[in-house]
């Protein structure tokens, strides 16, 4: 099962429910959305696709469209290592 | 050599230069004998001629150590301690010396968490400033000149000062093609565009998060630390917060102030 986590070196800043991740090496900005934020900072530690799938359906108190979620994370995360906001873990 | 001492922001800084046409002629922009002989410089720079070529490209090599930093493109050089107080800078022509001193200045006031040195064109309506930025061709001076008779306190870079609870603007010494006029003090800042030419007028406004994104690539900086980056994006942040941040899409001419004021 792949395991991610935040690469460091990021500012991060609060707008309005969104969020602006800065990464201060290469000086690169992305905005995510205020579910996004949630992962985002989720992946302070280690999580997987699952891991974040069943964090987010606590949050929203939802079961439904879980397999719907799943694919969305896998989406969002796959898109977070395209930006160089986060890294596997082997 | 010849000293001044000026104002920049509510800096004081203290010019030493020989006066050759070169300076002569940069330094019009700059008020001169600003304030009393108890006001201690908060930079000190003296600036010397005959270095390197003509312009070449924006590249600026900068190199630290550990109380000096130097900022070399192949038209100027900036040495600065490392606490911002004394500088020198030479340069090959005039426009490498408004550039070593936008440079400079830049850096003296983000090392300061003071505020930021915005791409930009600012004119005052009714006590107020309005910030209209882009990049270079985008109508920053065209948004100004169609301003007319409006004050300017900018046509190209715009000095804006940044707290918690307040935004202001003060006089740019560094023009374009506008010359300063004698406005002292500063001003709070109403609303800041992001410019584009089109056929219709229009005014949209962004959220915070979009108008932070559009503002970051609009700010003159040369980083040399992600610090100095972070303090960059916190003083953007604050700007965000007190400031309204429209995109204006403009005719050229002044009908677009009917959406402004």
């Amino acid at each position: 099962m792949t395991q991610y986590i935040q690469k460091a070196k990021f500012e991060k800043t609060e707008l309005d429910g969104e969020w602006i991740i800065l990464n201060t090496e290469d000086f690169t900005v992305t905005k995510l959305n205020e579910v996004g934020g949630l992962c985002w900072a989720l992946l302070n530690e280690i999580q997987t696709v699952e891991t974040l799938t069943q964090s987010l359906l606590e949050k929203f108190s939802s079961q439904n469209n879980m397999e719907q979620v799943k694919r969305d994370i896998e989406e969002f995360l796959s898109q977070l290592v395209h930006c160089g906001l986060i890294q596997h873990v082997d | 050599m010849k000293g001044i001492k000026t104002k920049i922001g509510d800096q004081f800084i203290q010019i030493i230069y020989e006066p050759t046409v070169l300076f002569n002629s940069f330094l019009r922009n700059f008020q001169p004998n600003v304030g009393s002989e108890n006001d201690q410089a908060d930079l000190i720079i003296k600036i010397k001629e005959g270095y390197g070529v003509p312009f070449v490209d924006y590249k600026v090599d900068i190199i630290e150590d550990h109380n000096q930093i130097l900022y070399r493109r192949a038209d100027y050089l900036i040495e600065v301690n490392s606490t911002f107080k004394y500088a020198t800078i030479s340069v090959h022509d005039e426009l490498a010396l408004k550039h070593a001193m936008m440079n400079l200045y830049s850096s003296f006031i983000v090392h300061h968490n003071w505020g930021l040195l915005i791409h930009s064109s600012c004119v005052i309506e009714k006590g107020k400033v309005h910030i209209f930025a882009g990049q270079s061709g985008a109508g920053k001076s065209t948004a100004a000149k169609l301003s007319y008779p409006r004050t300017l306190l900018s046509d190209e870079a715009t000095l804006v000062k940044i707290t918690q609870n307040q935004i202001t603007v003060f006089n740019s010494p560094f023009r374009s093609e506008i010359e300063t006029d004698d406005f002292k003090g500063s001003l709070d800042a109403a609303s800041v565009q992001i410019l584009y030419q089109a056929l219709q007028n229009n005014r949209v406004k962004l959220t915070r998060s979009d108008a932070l994104l559009q503002l970051m690539d609009k700010v003159f900086f040369w980083p040399r630390s992600p610090e100095e980056i972070k303090t960059i994006m916190r003083l953007l942040t604050m700007l965000v917060k007190n400031v309204p941040v429209f995109e204006l899409y403009f005719q050229k001419n002044n009908t677009f102030w009917e959406l402004i004021s």
